[in-house]
């Protein structure tokens, strides 16, 4: 497992061409946060890579026009990034709101 | 006030665009409303694959961004192929797609499809314009992406809405990208390695890519290669950047590259490699590449290197930048003499390109045309057997004198891909060569080439196969033939005449027989001088084979010369 971290302009579709690049490789993804800093946003992926699939991605996520930076480093436990996901319901609550409300409307 | 589509089309104009390719529909609508008297021309084609791939062979053939328009939904989808193919080979292609009204995006409306979710991973830059205001700046921004390092497509999706809408517009303006900081500055630092690495070289070869010609260092790049005098080939898409008759130039290099080449590039003790992605066509079995070599690549585009093998010396920058600047430090350095490599490399034993050269019909046919084409002309070739021929046989000159959709292997490419280049260099002879499976799947494009009078010269090698994929099975599926078989071929010179395009048919004696020689001259000549578009349908034997060949999974040095 290696961890990545692709620091990036928020602009349209930026975050999706970076996690394309690893979709298009087949490569598990067993987690993936993207969050603001203070000027940019950061995306960190757990990736399951060989050493040449990390170069590989390096270079192309450096080719993505909006990209601003590409970090490896040594991978924490997976709970340890999971750790501030509360699980909530499913679907998300307004439309279970919504649909309560229907229900009542209806009867 | 100027409406949404006023201000798409001003802002073309300021990019220096003054001719599209396109199809109209429901969501573009007012784009082509506006058209008139906006200084943009707009060439209808008759399908928008036809579109993308002629907007590619203008800009192939030039160097300007190709732009091609459609409307929402299929009209969207069916540029994929195209921008696919751009960003394979690199071409600078902006692409604008209509959408549907801005309240209707996400709900499914009628043709509505996520064209910027389907083309994330085929465009360097893409937006999904959310306001009218935006216009100018987007279209500054894809342009300047398009065009800039290696060169790409881009997409601009365009809600009807905001096309309709008005606002006060200030005119166009120019994009300045954020600088990366990780971008590193090319300097001369490399120079001092890579004299190194040549003075301990014996056996140094140079593969040249379509990078070469992409950045315009075609000059400075035969420059170099003239005073290093090291054996040299060429991907397909390098065609043309090295003057093939110099002595240390082999040919093209890879799956069907020559003998020398191939055999060279499997020997060499030190690749220099100008441009090119090293994909697997060129390599043969990528973990027997270049075996003995240390590899120095002179590259744009980072995420290029290291995908075979690692590289020795990364160079990145523009070649334009990074190949006079160690021109300008080797030609002071002391090299060895490599004159007995070159003289092996280049000797006669391995210059041989086919064991049955000239016995074989399509590769004479194709000769004779050559033969007769002027100096400066452009050959647009489709995808198959005849591509390789062709690109074997070609000796262009012209660094724009070749295309070919290598990367994508795209068929249907080359006659609206002719279309884009002749109406771009209407002074050249631009010649179209198919085979009949490509043709049959941008045919539509005959009534555009009527339409516009456009004096493409137009081959079809008919083989009434699927001809590669037949050579793949007979050679490794035991002759299984499934479903490559076209006998049933329409007739290709009535079709061509039912597009009001004069069309002819030659048969293999024409090319073997001795006694009809003259005529068959005569005939090709007429063809090509014709000043109106022309049909010429080759019908040649079906089972003929592509030499030398590399097998899937094989290294270049056990290409297949000849039936075994």
């Amino acid at each position: 497992m290696q961890v990545f971290h692709v620091l990036y302009r928020n602009t349209q579709g930026t975050l999706m061409r970076i996690l394309t690049a690893v979709s298009r490789r087949g490569i598990e993804m067993p987690f993936v946060q993207a969050e603001p800093t203070d000027q940019w946003h950061k995306v960190t992926l757990l990736l399951d890579v060989n050493p040449r699939q990390i170069g590989q991605l390096s270079r192309d996520w450096h080719a993505v026009v909006d990209v601003i930076d590409v970090r490896a480093g040594a991978p924490k436990d997976v709970a340890e990034y999971s750790e501030a996901w509360a699980v909530k319901p499913h679907p998300p609550s307004p439309v279970i709101a919504a649909r309560e409300a229907a229900s009542g409307a209806l009867a | 006030m100027h409406k949404g589509a006023e201000i798409v089309l001003q802002c073309l104009r300021a990019e220096g665009v003054d001719l599209v390719f396109g199809y109209p529909g429901g969501a573009i609508m007012p784009l082509y409303d506006a058209l008139n008297g906006s200084g943009v021309r707009h060439i209808l084609t008759r399908h928008e694959q036809g579109a993308v791939f002629a907007a590619e062979g203008y800009a192939r053939s030039t160097g300007k961004v190709g732009v091609a328009i459609a409307t929402s939904g299929p009209g969207a989808t069916n540029l994929v192929t195209g921008i696919a193919d751009a960003k394979m080979d690199s071409v600078p292609l902006v692409c604008i797609t209509g959408q549907v009204r801005t309240p209707l995006i996400g709900t499914d409306a009628f043709q509505e499809t996520d064209v910027f979710g389907m083309t994330l991973s085929l465009t360097k830059w893409s937006r999904l314009v959310r306001t009218i205001d935006e216009i100018p700046a987007v279209i500054a921004e894809a342009f300047y992406w398009a065009r800039s390092g290696r060169p790409g497509p881009v997409m601009i999706d365009l809600p009807v809405d905001l096309l309709k809408a008005s606002t006060e517009f200030r005119g166009p303006v120019k994009f300045q990208p954020h600088p990366k900081p990780a971008d590193l500055a090319t300097d001369s630092a490399f120079c001092d390695n890579l004299i190194a690495l040549l003075q301990h070289a014996r056996k140094p070869v140079a593969l040249v890519g379509a990078g070469a010609k992409l950045s315009g260092a075609t000059d400075d790049l035969r420059r170099l290669l003239d005073h290093l005098q090291v054996p040299t080939f060429a991907t397909v898409h390098g065609l043309g950047a090295v003057n093939p008759d110099k002595s240390y130039y082999l040919g093209m290099v890879g799956m069907h590259g020559t003998r020398a080449a191939n055999m060279a590039l499997s020997e060499t003790d030190l690749l220099l490699v100008f441009g090119a992605r090293l994909d697997d066509r060129v390599t043969g079995e990528p973990t027997r590449f270049a075996p003995h070599a240390r590899i120095v690549h002179f590259e744009i585009d980072p995420a290029q290197l290291d995908r075979v093998r690692p590289c020795e010396l990364p160079v990145i920058g523009d070649l334009a930048e990074t190949i006079p600047m160690f021109y300008s430090q080797v030609k002071r350095a002391s090299l060895p003499n490599w004159n007995e490599w070159r003289s092996i490399a280049c000797g006669p034993e391995r210059a041989e390109l086919d064991p049955r050269g000239f016995s074989e019909p399509t590769i004479r046919f194709i000769d004779e045309l050559f033969r007769h084409l002027p100096e400066n002309s452009i050959v647009v070739t489709d995808v198959g057997q005849h591509q390789m021929w062709a690109a074997q046989r070609y000796r262009s000159r012209f660094p724009r004198g070749f295309m070919t959709s290598g990367g994508l292997g795209a068929m249907g490419f080359a006659l609206p891909a002719a279309i884009g280049a002749q109406l771009a260099n209407p002074e050249a002879t631009v010649l179209c060569i198919s085979g009949d499976g490509g043709f049959q799947m941008n045919i539509q494009e005959l009534a555009t080439v009527k339409r516009l009078n456009l004096p493409v010269k137009l081959v079809i090698v008919d083989n009434k196969y699927l001809g590669m994929v037949r050579q793949w099975q007979q050679l490794f599926y035991n002759r299984n033939y499934a479903e490559t078989d076209m006998s049933d071929n329409p007739n290709f010179v009535a079709i061509g005449y039912a597009y009001g395009i004069n069309s002819r048919r030659m048969r293999v004696d024409g090319v073997m027989d001795p006694d009809l020689a003259e005529e068959s001259a005569n005939a090709i000549q007429n063809f090509l001088s014709s000043p109106n578009p022309e049909l010429l349908v080759f019908e040649c034997p079906p089972e003929a084979n592509v030499y030398p060949m590399v097998p899937a999974g094989a290294a270049l040095s056990e290409m297949l010369l000849e039936e075994e």
